[in-house]
């Protein structure tokens, strides 16, 4: 924890010594847009493995379905990308 | 000549690692066309993809015999999995309809995906927007089209009005089916083909060749060459393992997803 107090505190008097942060601002939202789809995949394949775990049977349909979330979830995350390169 | 070659060659490797020419814009005047069309590496490579398509499914299916060889039982799986698991698997009896369809997308896609991965051709056709859109907007068509011809304008009804939802909420979720449905879906179809594509081949680029550039370097700089020449060129072979799952993987969802559009124009009950 002191490591880290110390770390973030050298690297903002290096930015201020410099001039103030600079940078852009598309990696930043990048990185705000990741987050969502990150914990929303999660969710879903989490959710099929328990529901495989529980009824092997039906494994393969709940494969396909599971495709079918990560897809819809993850478009998301890429739409983000695609404002990084072009904003 | 082909002038990036020409241009490359005036880079002096030694004493700037990265260099750029300095005129970039002449480096995309192109200069082969036929009929005063331009032709490009992705026209070019687009072509092939389509002669590869058309080769393995003719030459697997010319002679059709009831014991397969082994080329045609490899093409079998490929063609069975399409039409069992994605068109009637999702569409129902009538998916054999447009099972030509999805079997052509999918192989274009998955060829075209392919080529960011093999030796000589380290480019993703389907990382130029052009080639997506279609592909999506061809989807688009096609599921306006028979949602309008199965059920008339009760297609439109049925998606700005549903009856499956209290009668107090239904003009929200109409308006939230109906963007849905015209919009976000083609669009999001693209999009998720090319971003991921673009994201890969620019992964695989920096890291591939930055590792390259420190290899190269090592009499220069011998700590920071061999460390970071090793990891990034390490991380960049893994990272083209991991393209190769990608890339099926997005064919695949891309069929998967069409077939699922089209299902829901055949069968508009939720």
């Amino acid at each position: 924890m002191d490591a880290v107090l110390a770390l973030v505190n050298a690297a903002t008097v290096l930015a201020q010594e410099a001039g103030g942060i600079t940078g852009n601002l598309n990696v930043v939202g990048y990185g705000l847009a990741a987050i969502g789809p990150g914990i929303g995949v999660g969710i879903v394949a989490g959710n099929a493995v328990q529901a495989m775990a529980r009824q092997p049977e039906v494994a393969g349909m709940l494969r396909v379905t599971m495709f079918l979330g990560i897809a819809f979830t993850e478009a998301l995350a890429l739409f983000g990308l695609l404002l990084f390169f072009i904003g | 000549m082909d002038p990036v070659i020409l241009a490359v060659e005036e880079c002096d490797f030694v004493n700037e690692p990265v260099c750029a020419p300095e005129n970039v814009s002449e480096l995309f005047v192109f200069e082969t066309t036929l009929w005063n069309t331009p032709i490009t590496r992705t026209i070019f490579l687009m072509g092939l993809a389509a002669l590869i398509v058309v080769g393995v499914l003719y030459f697997a299916y010319r002679k059709p015999s009831l014991i397969r060889s082994k080329f045609q039982t490899a093409v079998d799986a490929l063609t069975g999995f399409v039409r069992d698991e994605v068109a009637i698997g999702i569409i129902g009896p009538e998916g054999i309809k447009y099972f030509p369809y999805l079997l052509s997308i999918f192989m274009f896609i998955l060829v075209g995906n392919l080529f960011e991965i093999t030796p000589l051709i380290n480019f993703p056709i389907t990382g130029r927007m052009a080639i997506p859109a279609f592909l999506a907007v061809v989807t688009y068509v096609i599921f306006i089209i028979v949602g309008f011809a199965k059920n008339g304008f009760g297609y439109l009804g049925g998606i700005v009005w549903p009856k499956s939802v209290p009668w107090y909420m239904r003009w929200l979720v109409g308006l939230i089916e109906l963007i849905s449905y015209f919009f976000i879906r083609p669009f999001s179809l693209a999009v998720r083909l090319f971003a991921n594509m673009v994201a890969g081949h620019v992964m695989l680029s920096i890291l591939l060749v930055s590792g390259f550039v420190f290899l190269m370097n090592i009499p220069e700089i011998p700590v920071k060459g061999v460390t970071f020449g090793l990891l990034w060129f390490a991380l960049g072979l893994a990272i083209l393992v991991f393209e190769l799952m990608v890339a099926v993987l997005q064919a695949y969802i891309f069929t998967l997803l069409s077939a699922v559009y089209i299902q829901s124009s055949v069968h508009p009950e939720h």
